[in-house]
């Protein structure tokens, strides 16, 4: 676990959603610098939202929200590249005339600001997140060319060339198959460790990440549940949540039946 | 054929063609990846109203024209950010209601206006200095506009949500090209006419998409074969007297069934099947 002091994600007891709609109720919260939290909940449980809020997309209705030294109750927050998202997986249009290169090298733009063109220093950084990833032997392929995991990787070293502090991650694993999951929550792991990135990974998938994470954060519009996994991840806790979709094996599996995501 | 470039007229058409060529053929690479191929279409017809309207009332056709293409852009932009309805059904109700105004315009005006029809059909051959003029000027700034912002343009039509995640200006910028595309369909109504502005928009950027992996490639050739299809339809319509923007727009359409032949990535797709 890491132990730094400083709180660079502060949720007081915020409130976010739309008048009437609430997708995320009262959450309260302090994420330090460095430390790799995990997300849960079941669908619809405002993880989504969570992200919006994180990425300064969305102001709280009540309760405030403070990311890094800044107040994100205006959205006049300008720490957006200072995160890396990675969206939930869309589908990439096969043809769209775009190289791995000039993917990752967007990640730039949002630094660098209008009017400025990328330079050397931006194609190194974009070199470099692309090495970090092992996806720099495909600088010059074409995006679409590639399989659904190493197009996540791409999309990961687009984050990375944002030089962020937080690295947000969307259901990463959706929609690969289970050797490429492996591969990619162990990515992020290993970006975590090596580059001493604070994460936040959200996921349907509780046994990928609970041996990984510090903390995991359990949401259902209200945070439930945060501490460490073992903490977390109690019958009685998961299944105020989860309800009678929760199975727990005799290994003390937790095995939640997501009917959206069942391979 | 080559004592046609001789004339005043014809030097000036070839000019007026290019310039339209290239400007729509840039802006149209971002329609194309964006997908708002569709709007644009409606944007056109809408600035055909407002040029009916000009003529009806006596102001000024294009800033009518101007005025009605970009109250359109907006508003379907609006929808779209929104998602209070679905695109195609609010462009298609925009489109159709802005011809039906167009027409109601055209049936209002106690005579036959046969400048009103140039607007719908365009002719390049009868563009005046004045004319050429304007459209050079509105061309520098539309592609000036692109050429300051190509980057964030080019990842909002790759990723919007992803460019507005990472700090940049997404929204802006997307009413930027909305923008954009209002102000080319105005300057292009003129040469190529309202109903065959888009063909001038879509069809070169399609045909570039065809033959490149990388976005800068694309955008190169793109502006290659629309300068090349509006200078050679010119041709072609003075050489044979036919109607230009018909042969401008034909001869684009007839390199994009080409390009779908040879496409590199149709002929990588089939490879893959086998």
């Amino acid at each position: 676990m890491a132990s730094h002091s400083s709180p660079i994600i502060h949720f007081d007891h915020a409130t976010f959603g739309f008048p009437g709609v609430i997708a995320l109720e009262d959450i309260s919260i302090e994420i330090q610098s460095g430390e790799f939290i995990g997300v849960i909940g079941p669908n619809g449980s405002g993880k989504t939202t969570l992200c919006r809020a994180v990425l300064g997309l969305m102001a709280p209705l009540k309760g405030h929200l403070r990311i890094f030294d800044c107040a994100c109750d205006e959205l006049r927050c300008h720490h957006k590249a200072m995160i890396g998202y990675l969206p939930q997986k869309g589908v990439v249009d096969r043809n769209f005339p775009v190289t791995v290169l000039e993917t990752v090298t967007m990640g730039r733009y949002g630094a660098l600001g209008l009017f400025k063109r990328p330079g050397r220093k931006d194609r190194e950084i974009a070199m470099e997140s692309l090495s970090h990833v092992g996806m720099d032997m495909h600088k010059d392929t074409a995006l679409g060319h590639l399989s659904g995991g190493q197009q996540q990787r791409v999309f990961i070293a687009r984050a990375l060339a944002q030089q962020p502090q937080v690295l947000l991650l969307d259901e990463p694993t959706t929609g690969l198959d289970i050797t490429t999951q492996h591969n990619v929550v162990e990515l992020v792991q290993h970006l975590h460790e090596e580059l001493g990135l604070t994460v936040l990974l959200i996921t349907h998938d509780i046994n990928m990440i609970r041996s990984r994470v510090d903390r995991l954060m359990l949401l259902k519009t209200r945070l439930y549940a945060a501490g460490p996994p073992a903490d977390v991840l109690k019958p009685d806790i998961l299944s105020q949540v989860y309800g009678k979709d929760l199975v727990i094996t005799d290994k003390d599996l937790v095995i939640v039946e997501d009917y959206h995501h069942h391979h | 054929m080559f004592e046609l470039f001789a004339y005043d007229f014809m030097q000036r058409s070839l000019l007026a063609a290019a310039l339209v060529g290239a400007l729509c053929s840039t802006i149209g690479v971002f329609v194309v990846l964006r997908g708002l191929a569709f709007m644009g279409a409606g944007t056109a017809h809408a600035a055909f109203a407002g040029v009916a309207l000009g003529y009806l009332m006596g102001w000024p056709p294009l800033l009518m024209a101007l005025l009605f293409g970009l109250a359109t852009v907006w508003v379907t932009g609006w929808v779209e950010e929104k998602g209070r309805m679905k695109l195609d059904v609010s462009i298609g109700i925009l489109y159709t209601a802005t011809m039906a105004l167009a027409i109601l315009f055209i049936g209002l005006m106690k005579t036959y206006n046969a400048e009103v029809y140039g607007y719908l059909f365009g002719n390049v051959l009868a563009v005046t200095s004045e004319e050429l003029l304007t459209i050079a000027g509105l061309s520098i700034i539309v592609i000036g506009a692109i050429v300051l912002f190509s980057k964030e343009l080019y990842f909002i039509a790759f990723d919007q949500e992803m460019a507005e995640a990472s700090g940049v200006p997404a929204r802006r910028i997307f009413f930027l090209l909305l923008t954009l595309v209002a102000l080319t369909v105005v300057i292009s109504l003129k040469t190529v006419g309202g109903i065959l502005v888009f063909a001038m928009i879509l069809i070169p950027a399609s045909t570039a998409y065809q033959l490149t992996h990388s976005l800068s490639t694309l955008t190169w050739y793109s502006i290659l074969i629309g300068v090349f299809c509006s200078v050679g339809g010119v041709l072609i319509s003075s050489y044979w007297d036919v109607p230009s923007g018909p042969a401008i727009v034909l001869l684009a359409t007839l390199l994009f069934f080409v390009a779908i032949l040879l496409s590199p990535k149709r002929q990588r797709q089939s490879l893959a099947v086998n």
